[in-house]
């Protein structure tokens, strides 16, 4: 029960605080002037912003035995500024860090979050120099920090929780250069123009590190995604959620597609992004240019959600020959994080890509993750 | 001829029954005691001797008739009233003799004079001699508990007489003694109401005792009879 | 037996009347004292528990500082031990509503973004908030002054969402904002009505200190062990902090309060004593009257073990009766001294005040078996007596009295026995055991009851009398002296407790007023108002403190700066000061010493003056050493000197200001003493100064203000006693009208005599007047007696066991000689119904039994 007066709490704080978004800063359909590597740090000018780092690994000592992680900062905004109160307790937002690991060997799947004000006692946003991007104390019990730096070309990340024995240390490094997921790198999330974000990706990055979940820690090499995204706007209207998909094409291309939901659960709006092997990328529409159908369900027993699970695209092979047809599958059907801090339940996890008809033995055609999210009652996302 | 001490006018007491109706102790009695003279009551327990008495202390009132003591109905008297005649005019000799256990001789024949307002100092005299009239002068600081019947009832004698009463009234005074101390204590009481000019009316149930006073009246079933 | 049980009590009720209903009354009483003051004393702690609960319910442990407060840095080292499953912060803080004196708000700063956590916000909570619409919740961290406050509170004040309230802490003024409205005792029944709940950073910004809390409490995981948790916790964040269950917590209140409440509790057994004491008298009275019938039951078969049951069965359901009519007396003396104790607990050991008397089922309970185990303890003596005599000794006459007139000089010696017993107890425990000294205070009660009846047989023997007057009835006294005793000696025992309580306050209030006088030397002193109430942290700010001390008129000036520390495992109050030592006349009365030197080695040597408490409960003296626990662990100093000090129970240490600044932390002053130039007036000054900061929250007080605001707090903290000891004099004056009473029946046969020989019915209304006056006058002379014995014993063996102040005995003879004539008129008043009684016999009723 204590879990479900979080939430409704937590919803209403959020709601409630975006009232002010008029003061914000807006996404522009013009686009910005970007400017890097400043525009990895931090945007407070915008309400919210995430750094979404997701991919697949394999034991250094055991190619067999395949992980998938996800590691993600939340800045949420409350106020445009920070209240001017003598208090390091004073915060304009919070910091919030979700992470989870999925092990395919034994089917688990680990979650662990935080949630902090945005305060130096708890963490926060680095500023406009120096390595720290994000930095965060770790969940209760925990005395290790969590954190996002740069690295050299890339970005260290590090988590912990010792409760339950998890824990991720991975240097990413892009192998191929940043990419605008639209135009500018403006992206749409409905007919409305302000409706957007600013959103650009890494989409492949070499990774290499440790991580452990429920156990010793196992060195780990492998390919991440990064997502980065800033902006003002919610979901509009009748959205209820969205499903979010990255995909990493063993013949070199990427693959980024999200449909948002209407209530009723059928696609309202979306777009997606192929990333040649080389050249620049292109911009995909939804219904237009490329169409998924979920082929399955499952239900969570933690929550009693139902999520589909597996997925047929089809789309126009865009500088390939034909129609592409892939279907996309779970690694495991249980990636669902259950976040008691914000009261809210979202599926994210990693899947394999093959053939349409192939064997889903046979090696696959593309490692991916997805996103599922505003499943089940009271878990539209705050933004 | 002198005023009686005491006169009953067609006296009557009825003790009110529950349930209604009454028990008559006395029925229309008239009866006149001259002053000086000693009168006897003789009766068998229950004729209504001790009702007499009682009516004639003024310690009850009659319900029917006159009582009339030293000229004065006490009928017509409030309690206050006849609580101070009975103070100053009358003398009561009981049958258990009515000690107080817990002061000495001397004490318990000062109790009247201490009532009337009067110190033991001032009463000593009188006290003394009347203790030396019955022969107990010698006892006078002792506790009464240590006298016989006898000592007893003339302490209590002296007690009666101590403030000089005009009338004596005696229920049963040897009722409690054996046979040779109560002829002695009757002596001594008839001598004393003689010496002190008092009159005295005493009740018994013996005969041969009734015998020692001027006249006698016998009580039966509440009527006076003659003996 | 059972049958003739119910038969003989139910007559016994309707006949004996007005001796039952003495015997029960006197129950009543006695119940109603221990029920009311375990009432106020569950009450007092459960305030405590409450405010506890409300905050920290849900917590397995608490951190709290070994200062006030802990830097908030010890938030996050919490969150980061291993084993901590959750944390939160609070921040709690007592402020002054302004233009309501008196009225306090409670607020709890809490991380309200993690309020879930919390019973206090929760969802429901955040409901109620959300009625007002969803700003509401988002804006506790933007719109200055945020507060959520109970409905019941809201509406009593004439509150709602959106109005503003001006609070002050120490010299701040702020502006709170209702923002909205939940019902904490939803979730925690407890919860202080007068509780507000705001963001944290709203509450150290606005009301208190930035950087510091009060407390964090914690979850820990499922399956660790509390306790090796709370030894990790210990550990892992040093000495500065304690970390404690909430039950460790109450338990230091507890503890706190221990004194306090062990001395109320002392007193209403003293009255409940006294109650049970009207039983054994009444139960005594009945039997005597009651012989032959129990010989009559003997004689038809009945045994012995049925003639007791019978009698106890009967003084139980007296007791029972009494108990039940004790309960509502005594929730109704408990209700109005709430006040009282509230007040005291505030004052004078900083815990929350009593907002409802909760009346508690196990209370009631224990109360209703004190009714009935008291009576039945008062009727086992009489009624084993009764139940031993054979059946022919029960049939035939006998004098009780007779027995109890022997039987006076073995009880005598009983007591003396009993004084010897307990000197011998003290001799050999009093320095060990902490309550040793109550036992010398038992033994007077005890010893003197047994003294009584020897003692009327010496005052009332030798008595000559010579007419009906006084002495007739002095010596009446002796020949009843089993009655007579009971009533005498319950008088003593209630008369005991008022004189030695009366010696004690009024020993105690003249010495604190000598020590006033020397201590308050300053001329004004300004405070803020939650500081004189709260004593907690209320500070003056560092300007106004210069502006004051500048002031055209002030020669010198003393600060003030006060919190509480730990020192080992006590709990005290530290104190530092800055004076002028050369300009003012700023002095710490010392026990011994030169209070001057003393002063010079505390503001230039870092020593310390303790005061006499703190002094009598470490053991420590001057040239000792008094370790405090600082933040950053142990510090030593040197005692200069032990100071008189009457302002807080638990121990103070002074230092010079800068040494609490080196040693503890720079802060703020709560107090400053002014020194006025030659030829200003005090009171003068003081109200310009009070008009000068009529904005501020301020509280001017000139030297005599707070000498008239002192005596007031003592007179307050004392007033519940005046409860205790008109409950006992209240139940002896039952006492002597049981007595005479039971003489108007007893001496009917006497009293119809003395009518036959003239005797009016004034002559024995007086008479009756005359015996009550003469065992008033025999229990006060007694009670006196004993009083000054147990005052002495309190000033003298209790007083320094539990509070270790010096007291001078002081006769405070006007208040003694107002309480004799009150008892004198008590007992005359009690005998005026069986004077009455008595007067009535009429004179027919002289029946031929012996006299």
């Amino acid at each position: 029960m204590r879990r479900r007066y979080t939430s409704v709490l937590i919803i209403l704080l959020l709601l409630s605080a975006s009232s002010n978004a008029g003061d914000w800063a807006p996404v522009t359909p013009a686009g910005r002037q970007w400017s890097f590597p400043a525009d990895h740090r931090s945007h407070p000018e915008y309400k919210t912003e995430w750094w979404y780092l997701t991919g697949q690994l394999e034991a250094a000592d055991d190619p067999g035995r395949r992980f998938g992680y996800q590691f993600t900062f939340f800045r949420v905004g409350l106020l445009p500024e920070r209240p001017n109160l003598d208090s390091l307790w004073a915060a304009g937002g919070l910091i919030m860090g979700h992470a989870s690991i999925t092990d395919a060997a034994n089917g688990k799947h680990w979650f662990s979050e935080v949630l902090w004000r945005d305060s130096p006692l708890f963490g926060g946003f680095g500023g406009a120099s120096g390595a720290e991007i994000a930095t965060c104390m770790g969940p209760a019990g925990t005395s290790a920090w969590w954190s996002l730096d740069a690295e050299g070309d890339g970005f260290r990340i590090r988590m912990e929780d010792r409760r339950q024995e998890m824990a991720l240390e991975l240097l990413v490094t892009a192998e191929k250069p940043m990419v605008f997921q639209g135009p500018g790198g403006v992206s749409r999330k409905g007919e409305n123009p302000g409706a957007a974000s600013y959103y650009y990706s890494f989409t492949r990055m070499a990774t290499r590190g440790a991580i452990s979940s429920g156990g010793a820690s196992l060195e780990v090499n492998g390919a991440s995604w990064m997502d980065r995204e800033f902006f003002s706007s919610e979901l509009t209207g009748s959205q209820t959620g969205w499903d979010w998909f990255s995909i990493q094409l063993e013949d070199g291309r990427e693959l980024m597609l999200y449909q948002l939901r209407n209530s009723d659960g059928t696609p309202a709006f979306g777009r997606g992004t192929m990333i040649p092997a080389q050249g620049d990328p292109v911009y995909l529409e939804m219904s237009k240019d490329w169409e998924l159908k979920a082929t399955g369900n499952w239900e969570s027993p933690e929550t009693g959600i139902s999520y589909p699970s597996g997925w047929e695209l089809i789309m126009d092979d865009q500088g390939g020959p034909g129609t592409l047809r892939l279907t996309i599958a779970p690694i495991i059907p249980n990636q669902e994080n259950v976040s008691r801090r914000s009261g809210l339940a979202y599926w994210e996890g990693a899947v394999t890509v093959h053939p349409a008809g192939a064997d889903p033995g046979s090696p696959p055609v593309g490692r991916g993750y997805a996103e599922l999210t505003g499943y089940g009652e009271n878990n539209r996302p705050p933004v | 001829m002198t005023a009686p001490a005491l006169q009953f006018d067609a006296v009557s007491k009825i003790y009110p029954r529950e349930g209604g109706g009454g028990r008559t102790a006395l029925k229309e009695i008239s009866l006149e005691v001259a002053a000086g003279s000693v009168a006897a009551v003789v009766g068998r327990s229950g004729s209504g001797k001790s009702t007499l008495l009682n009516l004639a202390a003024g310690i009850d009132l009659p319900t029917g008739g006159r009582v009339i003591l030293e000229g004065r109905d006490l009928a017509g008297l409030s309690e206050k009233e006849r609580t101070l005649i009975r103070r100053k005019s009358v003398g009561l000799i009981f049958q258990f003799f009515h000690l107080l256990p817990h002061l000495t001789v001397e004490d318990n024949v000062a109790l009247p004079e201490w009532i009337a307002g009067q110190t033991s100092t001032a009463a000593l005299p009188r006290i003394r001699e009347l203790l030396e009239r019955v022969g107990l002068a010698d006892r006078s600081g002792d506790p009464v508990q240590q006298l016989s019947g006898g000592e007893m009832q003339r302490v209590a004698i002296c007690r009666a007489l101590v403030r000089r009463p005009r009338l004596l009234l005696a229920d049963e005074p040897t009722g409690s003694l054996d046979d040779e101390n109560s002829r002695q204590v009757m002596d001594l009481l008839l001598a004393l109401a003689r010496e002190e000019g008092s009159t005295l009316i005493f009740v018994t149930h013996s005969r041969e005792l009734a015998g020692l006073a001027d006249e006698v009246r016998q009580l039966k079933s509440g009527v006076l009879v003659p003996p | 037996m059972i049958a003739y049980l119910q038969r003989t009590l139910a007559s016994r009720l309707k006949h004996g009347r007005s001796l039952t209903l003495l015997a029960v009354l006197g129950v009543a009483l006695g119940v109603a004292s221990v029920f009311s003051i375990q009432l106020l004393n569950r009450n007092s702690l459960a305030a405590f528990s409450g405010s506890v609960q409300s905050l920290s319910g849900d917590a397995d442990l608490s951190v709290t500082g070994r200062t006030p407060t802990l830097p908030e840095t010890f938030y996050p080292k919490v969150l980061a031990t291993a084993g901590v499953s959750e944390a939160w912060p609070i921040y709690r803080i007592d402020v002054a509503v302004e233009g309501h004196p008196g009225l306090f708000l409670e607020v709890a700063g809490l991380d309200l973004f993690a309020a879930g956590r919390l019973p206090l916000v929760s969802g429901d909570g955040a409901g109620d908030g959300n009625a007002h619409g969803t700003d509401a919740l988002a804006a506790f961290l933007y719109r200055p002054g945020w507060v959520a406050v109970s409905p019941a509170l809201a509406e009593e004040m004439g509150w709602s969402v959106g109005d503003t309230v001006t609070v002050s802490s120490g010299s701040r003024l702020a502006d709170l904002h209702i923002g909205a409205l939940v019902d904490f005792r939803r979730h925690t029944p407890l919860a202080p009505r007068k509780l507000a709940v705001m963001d944290i950073a709203q509450a150290q910004s606005l009301l208190g200190r930035r950087g510091e809390l009060h407390q964090v409490d914690l979850k820990i995981d499922k399956g660790r062990d509390l306790e090796e948790m709370r030894r990790l916790l210990t550990a892992a964040l040093g000495p500065a902090v304690q970390v404690l269950t909430p039950e460790q917590r109450e338990q230091n209140a507890a503890g706190l309060l221990s004194a306090f409440r062990l001395n109320l509790t002392a007193l209403s057994l003293i009255s409940l004593f006294v109650g049970v004491f009207l039983v054994y008298g009444s139960v005594r009275a009945t039997l005597v009257r009651r012989r032959a019938e129990f010989g009559l039951i003997r004689s038809l078969g009945g045994t012995r073990s049925q003639v007791l049951a019978l009698i106890l069965g009967e003084a139980g359901a007296l007791g029972l009766l009494g108990a039940i009519i004790g309960v509502p007396l005594g929730w109704l003396a408990a209700r109005l001294n709430m006040g009282l104790v509230s007040g005291t607990l505030t004052n004078i050991y900083l815990l929350e005040e009593i907002e409802r008397l909760r009346v508690p089922a196990d209370l009631v309970v224990l109360a209703l078996l004190i009714g009935v185990g008291g009576a039945l303890a008062g009727a086992l003596q009489p009624s084993l007596d009764m139940a031993r005599k054979d059946t022919r000794t029960l049939l035939s006459a006998f004098t009780l009295h007779q027995r109890a007139d022997r039987l006076a000089p073995r009880m005598a010696f009983t007591a003396l026995a009993v004084g010897v017993a307990a000197l011998a107890f003290y001799g050999f425990y009093g320095r060990t055991v902490r309550w040793g000294g109550f036992s010398l205070g038992l033994m007077i009660l005890v010893a003197f009851p047994l003294l009584t009846p020897l003692i009327i047989r010496l005052v009332c023997r030798p008595i000559r009398v010579r007419r009906l007057g006084l002495a007739y009835s002095a010596r009446n006294l002796l020949l009843r002296l089993g009655t007579s005793s009971v009533a005498v000696a319950a008088l003593g025992i209630a008369v005991c407790m008022l004189v030695g309580v009366t010696l004690l306050i009024g020993s105690f209030r003249a010495t604190l007023e000598t020590w006033i006088a020397g201590y308050v030397r300053a001329d004004i002193y300004v405070s803020t108002k939650s500081w004189t109430r709260a004593g907690r942290e209320a500070f003056l700010t560092p300007g106004l403190v210069e502006e004051l001390t500048t002031l055209p008129g002030v020669r010198s000036s003393a600060l003030l700066r006060r919190f509480p520390v730990m020192s080992g495992e006590r709990k005290i109050m530290l104190s530092g000061i800055s004076f002028d030592l050369e300009n003012s006349d700023y002095i710490l009365p010392l026990k011994s010493g030169d209070s001057r030197e003393a002063l010079r080695r505390v503001r230039d040597e870092d020593a310390t003056i303790i005061t006499e408490p703190l002094a009598l409960k470490t053991g420590l003296g001057p040239g000792d050493t008094l370790t405090i626990t600082g933040p950053d662990g142990e510090v030593h100093f040197t005692i200069a000197g032990v100071s008189r000090d009457y302002s807080t129970e638990s121990g103070m240490a002074y230092f010079s200001m800068q040494t609490v600044d080196r040693f503890f932390g720079p802060g703020q002053v709560n107090s400053v003493g002014l020194y006025l130039k030659k030829g200003l007036a005090p009171d003068e000054a003081a109200d310009g100064l009070r008009a000068r900061y009529e904005q501020l929250p301020l509280e001017v007080r000139s030297s005599r203000d707070i000498r008239d605001g002192v005596l007031q707090l003592f007179d307050q903290t004392f007033a519940v006693t005046r409860l205790l000891q008109v409950m006992a004099l209240l139940t002896a004056a039952c006492g002597i009208a049981l007595s005479l009473l039971v003489q108007a029946r007893e001496r009917i046969s006497e009293l119809a005599l003395y009518r036959c020989l003239g005797a009016g019915r004034g002559q024995i209304f007086r008479l009756f007047l005359g015996e009550g006056l003469a065992a008033g006058l025999l229990g006060t002379l007694l009670g006196a007696a004993g009083g000054v014995l147990l005052a002495l014993i309190l000033i003298y063996v209790i007083n320094p066991a539990y509070f270790g102040w010096t007291i001078q005995p002081h006769w405070p003879w006007p208040a003694l000689l107002r309480q004799a004539a009150g008892i004198m008129a008590a007992a005359l008043a009690a005998s005026v119904y069986p004077a009455l009684r008595g007067s009535r016999t009429p004179a027919r009723e002289l029946s031929r039994e012996d006299l």
